[in-house]
């Protein structure tokens, strides 16, 4: 059976990142729950979910790139051949 | 439950015409059809709901629904994707609404004189997934590029993500075969042949038929063009500290000359601060980032490298400094599929409310951006002053060009609307600010919309303004094709030209 319960993997407590966001995963950003209380609630998630989400947002770009080339040209790997600007 | 207004003998003339099966007369298969994602009234929804709505699976069907609308004089509005940030699939008048998307199929792909024939309810990511195999592409990217319909792109004479290199949607259909308002079927294209993209054969009435918003037909098959399919893509993505520098660059860069170069985009800094909110490429940014420029190369990979470390010299020379392939990587593949995005914005005091996206665009010459993002951004403050239902999202200013990326930008300014709050009170200040936007755009001399169309409440007021002449020959031409009125009244302030016919 899979689980959907939070007590599975509570997510640790937030880190705040700036005034109206929070992070609790690592490169994983929230609004600052204190912004959520009024017309808008945030969701409790386990952190598999939330790790679910992440992963496939990624893999969606990753489908995205393949769609439109064969390949993506590395920006960072032409300015490392170039040397210093 | 059956609850349309309509009468038993059209009704049973539609179900003769296309079958039981493909007529809905229901509460939910009306209501659904009834807006599109462009800012809709919905404290006055049941005023655009169709009559009825039908699925026709062939020309010859929607001709005949076209010729009974016509005898009964009753309005046919088209809709596709209902993707389009206009109103021209927004039922005005109820009526009877053609949805096109069960007419989907591939008909033909002709590797030698490249192109592809489909009908209009197909969507380009599905073609494009069909296309691979032969190693060609339909490149026609619009932000609603995985939902949005080939008919819709051609009601809306829409514009392309990566129309700098592959042009937009009226460069990349060659011909297609409409349904007119009386309902004769028609081909139309450059001169006659089919496949042919250049002609100088008589009147050129190609672009006549695209961009109508569905006021002059509606398109039962295309044919398209087919390009090579990139080997190669590149983005780089460049910070600046301050709008200025960003928009110079945005020139230098879009001034290139490089075949490849498939767009430039410059965020602004309301655009940025948005993004600081809730983005994950952006909210890591440091405070001195203020403006953004994005581009992108596509073609052979022995383009594409020697054209991108040249890109990438001009970005940095001209004040940029580049993002990492993170975010110029991440952030592009993103910007074919902008539909897919959460949406919610904030009240002044920075609480979450769920809000729609509304984008308002225009077509403004470089020189003119920086003057009219100004004149913008306080109109949509003066709005959300009165109204915090209404955010502002900052602005991007596209390439608009086809195959020269210079000159004139698709302008945009994103607005949340917490839709579920708009009373007639706001919405009027809403069209309002519509109308002052378009003002601004016609005053420096651009035009009122790039992309979606302008026959919007609001900055359809405008149109007669930007147009001149050209507008009262407009008029004459929806009369000559429509005489009775029947294809999508209301739009484009086109009435007019049978109320001076009655007068």
């Amino acid at each position: 059976m899979i689980g959907f319960r939070l007590a599975a993997q509570r997510p640790p407590d937030p880190q705040r990142i700036n005034e109206t966001v929070v992070m609790r995963l690592e490169h994983v950003f929230e609004v600052d729950p204190a912004l959520m209380t009024e017309h808008v609630r945030q969701q409790d998630m386990p952190v598999w979910d939330t790790q679910r989400i992440v992963a496939d947002r990624w893999e969606h770009l990753a489908w995205m790139h393949d769609h439109w080339a064969d390949t993506v040209v590395s920006g960072e790997e032409l300015l490392e051949e170039s040397g210093p600007a | 439950m059956t609850t349309t207004a309509l009468s038993d003998p059209v009704l049973e003339e539609l179900v003769e015409i296309l079958g039981a099966d493909h007529v809905f007369t229901g509460r939910s298969a009306r209501f659904n059809r009834a807006r599109v994602p462009a800012p809709f009234p919905v404290h006055r929804w049941p005023e655009h709901v169709p009559d009825v709505v039908v699925l026709p699976t062939s020309a010859e069907q929607v001709a005949e629904v076209v010729k009974l609308a016509n005898r009964y004089r009753l309005p046919v509005v088209p809709r596709a994707g209902a993707t389009g940030l206009t109103d021209g699939a927004v039922p005005l008048r109820h009526g009877i609404l053609v949805d096109v998307k069960l007419m989907n199929r591939i008909l033909e792909v002709d590797l030698e004189d490249r192109t592809v024939t489909v009908q209009p309810g197909i969507n380009m990511l599905k073609l494009n997934e069909e296309l691979r195999q032969h190693g060609v592409m339909y490149p026609d990217d619009p932000a609603s590029y995985p939902c949005s319909l080939v008919g819709g792109r051609i009601g809306t004479s829409g514009w392309s993500l990566i129309g700098g290199r592959y042009g937009h949607a009226r460069d990349l259909v060659i011909s297609f075969q409409i349904v007119l308002p009386t309902g004769e079927i028609l081909e139309v294209g450059d001169g006659g042949g089919r496949k042919i993209r250049k002609s100088s054969t008589g009147f050129q009435l190609k672009h006549l038929f695209m961009g109508h918003q569905g006021t002059l037909g509606i398109v039962t098959e295309a044919t398209l063009e087919l390009v090579p399919r990139p080997e190669a893509e590149f983005s780089a993505f460049f910070s600046y500290p301050d709008y200025e520098t960003a928009w110079r660059s945005t020139a230098a860069l879009a001034r290139s000359g490089l075949a490849t170069l498939a767009g430039v985009v410059l965020f602004d800094e309301w655009k940025v601060r948005y993004l600081r909110r809730d983005d994950e490429a952006y909210i890591p940014q440091p405070p001195e980032v203020k403006a953004v420029v994005a581009t992108a190369l596509y073609g052979t990979s022995d383009e594409v490298r020697p054209a991108a470390r040249r890109l990438l010299r001009i970005g940095l020379a001209s004040g940029g400094e580049y993002l990492g392939d993170e975010i110029s990587q991440g952030d592009w593949a993103s910007r074919h599929d902008r539909y897919a995005t959460p949406l919610h914005g904030r009240l002044a005091g920075g609480q979450v409310v769920p809000m729609s996206w509304h984008c308002e665009d225009a077509a403004v010459n470089w020189s003119k951006l920086p003057r009219v993002r100004e004149e913008w951004h306080a109109i949509v403050e003066r709005l959300s002053d009165r109204h915090p239902i209404f955010d502002d999202w900052g602005m991007f200013a596209y390439t608009n060009g086809a195959y020269k990326p210079w000159g004139d930008y698709l302008t945009e300014i994103d607005v949340g609307i917490w839709e579920q709050e708009l009373d007639d009170e706001s919405w009027a200040a809403w069209v309002q600010a519509k109308r002052d936007i378009a003002e601004v755009t016609v005053r420096h001399g651009g035009s009122i919309s790039a992309c979606h169309g302008a026959c919007r409440a609001g900055e359809v007021d405008l149109v007669p303004l930007e147009l001149g002449g050209q507008f009262d020959v407009m008029k004459k031409i929806k009369r000559a094709l429509d005489p009775l009125n029947v294809m999508n009244p209301g739009k484009y302030l086109l009435d007019q030209a049978y109320e001076e016919e009655t007068s």
